[in-house]
């Protein structure tokens, strides 16, 4: 089995190798020159708790060499479910399209034992290259994350490209390829379902389950003064922005900052949105050191509904003919 | 006699149409078996049902004494050769010997590259790329590298030229000789199966019609030819199979009890093939007139 499933498989796994392979060679060279741009200005000072002047400008001018590379990053979120297309999917529904179940499951082993089999030693090599993939990826954005809070890695599409959370997002692709390969068993259909149901899922969990893996935490500043700027928030992932009343009535979303009063400025938002004594900024917000746990709790989950998902193709398989 | 494959009752359904039913049928060790019967009879159902591919919805099958789909360890002592001989295309008929191995307890290795060997199947070519003929008998060594004591064949020789199918027939009767397995071969083409084949089944619109030795059957059937039939009952005649008229004349194919010794018939030993087609005939398709919105 383990000979057959390499025999089988070798050419999509090569494939994969030399994918990833290219994507690191462009991460690195790039990776290695955001790094050096950091120090040649001076951002890591920034990052503290009291940034020296000027860090906003040189942030700007960061952004504007490597800005661009956040939309690469972007790119990034369909590798995951390209693996469960193309790993996935045709497991069961190949066999079946081109009648090779019936020589393959009347050979001596039996079809669980082949689902099994097949399955866990895919199941490691997927596992092995996402894990690869996303600590590589989680390098290579760092500099980025610092750099501007709307791309923090804590916020939705840079969460999902770095760190475990590609791994159980491929091991679900490929558990849900696989699956739709017993329900329809043609390759190209399944294909379409697997992606179609991937994005599906994977839509819910962002928007709707992730706020919600904790509870968030609320954080209120003054208007008059207050962090903005470089690396402002520090990473955390702002779920909303309001700008409140003293009584707490919002006024309008996003922030707002005045110079403080007595500074003899006069304040164009205070006197355009009405703003009296006592209004502050108020952020609902999941802060930056849960990261990890937010990672392993998408991971987690990702990983149950695969294992889901396996259960009840292994199950399946019986039926299929 | 040792019984390697037993039906009792069998049925299969897709959705609410039954592709088998109420099917009987029991399989001598040792016999060499026709499955006879045309396309949509249930010949496939039935083979998928005895390899354990299709869990049975009536009925029961026994293959070498267990129920195969709930036991795969009856797989090891089967061999089958599907429909249109499946292979991974991409793989070469060395490396899919060397698959049998990996996936088989019992596995003769030597016997299927010894075969493919004298058959002149190039080794290390993608069987994809090989011809149909070439194709169905590497399908036949990885069976029969098994040396399994029942070995079923779907239609094996249908996608063949003439003169592949004889030569494939001739190799599997010579193999299956030496080895002394029971053989179960289905097939739409007569012609193929009645020289090799000492046992018959008869599938019909799902149905069994007639499973019996070669011997039995030709002995048990008769032609009678003789004056306009009119459903009276005839001496030593069990059941009438098939009759057709002209105004005068009746032929009739019947399955005999005793001899048949009234003078008013003519009677002719029918060949196996004419007591098949016979029982093939007797209940065409049934006319589609509505589905068709004509008139009958």
């Amino acid at each position: 089995m383990i000979w057959l499933t390499w025999r089988q498989h070798r050419r999509q796994l090569l494939v994969t190798v030399a994918a990833l392979a290219a994507l690191f060679a462009v991460l690195l060279p790039t990776g290695l020159a955001m790094r050096s741009a950091v120090s040649r200005l001076g951002l890591e000072a920034c990052a503290g708790a009291t940034p020296p002047p000027g860090c906003g400008m040189r942030a700007d001018q960061f952004l504007n060499d490597y800005g661009a590379m956040a939309l690469v990053a972007v790119l990034l979120v369909v590798l995951p479910p390209l693996v469960g297309v193309f790993w996935g999917a045709p497991l069961i529904a190949r066999e079946v399209e081109q009648g090779t179940h019936r020589m393959i499951w009347t050979q001596g082993v039996s079809r669980r034992r082949w689902a099994l089999v097949k399955l866990g030693l895919i199941g490691a090599a997927v596992t092995a290259l996402a894990t690869a993939y996303g600590l590589g990826v989680a390098w290579w954005y760092a500099p980025l994350s610092g750099a501007d809070a709307d791309q923090a890695r804590f916020a939705r599409l840079f969460f999902d490209i770095q760190g475990v959370a590609p791994v159980g997002h491929t091991l679900f692709a490929v558990a849900l390829g696989v699956a739709c390969g017993a329900l329809l068993p043609r390759v190209v259909p399944a294909m379409a379902a697997t992606l179609a149901a991937f994005i599906g899922v994977r839509l819910a969990v962002t928007f709707l389950a992730r706020p919600r893996f904790m509870d968030p935490k609320v954080e209120t500043t003054s208007v008059y003064g207050g962090k903005l700027g470089w690396n402002a928030g520090g990473g955390d992932w702002v779920l909303a922005k309001e700008v409140r009343q003293a009584d707490g009535t919002v006024v309008t979303g996003g922030m707002v900052r005045c110079p403080p009063p007595g500074a003899g400025e006069r304040c164009g938002a205070e006197t355009e949105l009405g703003l009296r004594p006592g209004a502050y900024n108020y952020e609902l917000l999941q802060p930056a050191d849960r990261f990890w746990a937010f990672q392993w709790i998408e991971t987690g989950l990702f990983v149950a509904l695969a294992a889901l998902l396996i259960w009840w193709t292994v199950r399946r398989l019986r039926r299929v003919a | 006699m040792d019984k390697v494959l037993e039906t009792d009752g069998l049925g299969k359904r897709y959705g609410s149409r039954w592709v088998l039913r109420d099917c009987t049928v029991s399989l001598p060790a040792g016999s060499v078996a026709s499955l006879v019967g045309p396309n949509g009879a249930g010949k496939s159902t039935l083979l998928h049902l005895a390899v354990g591919l299709l869990r049975p919805d009536a009925g029961s099958v026994r293959a070498l004494g267990a129920a195969p789909y709930s036991n795969t360890a009856v797989l090891s002592g089967l061999g089958f050769v599907a429909q249109d001989t499946p292979l991974y295309r991409d793989f070469t008929a060395d490396e899919l010997v060397r698959m049998g191995g990996k996936l088989n307890r019992r596995w003769d290795s030597t016997l299927a590259r010894t075969r493919l060997a004298q058959l002149g199947i190039p080794p290390r070519k993608p069987v994809g790329r090989l011809s149909g003929g070439q194709r169905a008998q590497v399908a036949l060594a990885l069976a029969l590298a098994k040396r399994p004591r029942l070995l079923l064949l779907d239609e094996p020789v249908a996608s063949l030229d003439p003169l592949a199918r004889r030569e494939f027939l001739q190799s599997l009767m010579g193999s299956v000789a030496e080895s002394g397995a029971t053989v179960l071969l289905s097939s739409h083409i007569l012609a193929d199966l009645e020289r090799s084949c000492d046992f018959v089944i008869v599938l019909q619109g799902g149905r069994a019609r007639l499973a019996a030795p070669v011997d039995d059957i030709v002995a048990g059937h008769r032609q009678l030819i003789g004056p306009r039939h009119l459903g009276e009952p005839i001496g030593g005649v069990a059941a009438v199979v098939r009759a057709s008229h002209t105004d005068r004349q009746s032929t009739l194919t019947v399955r005999t009890a005793g001899a048949v010794r009234d003078p008013m018939w003519t009677v002719r030993e029918p060949t196996l093939e004419e007591i098949i087609l016979a029982y093939l005939a007797e209940r065409d398709a049934e006319a589609s007139h509505e589905a068709w919105g004509v008139s009958a």
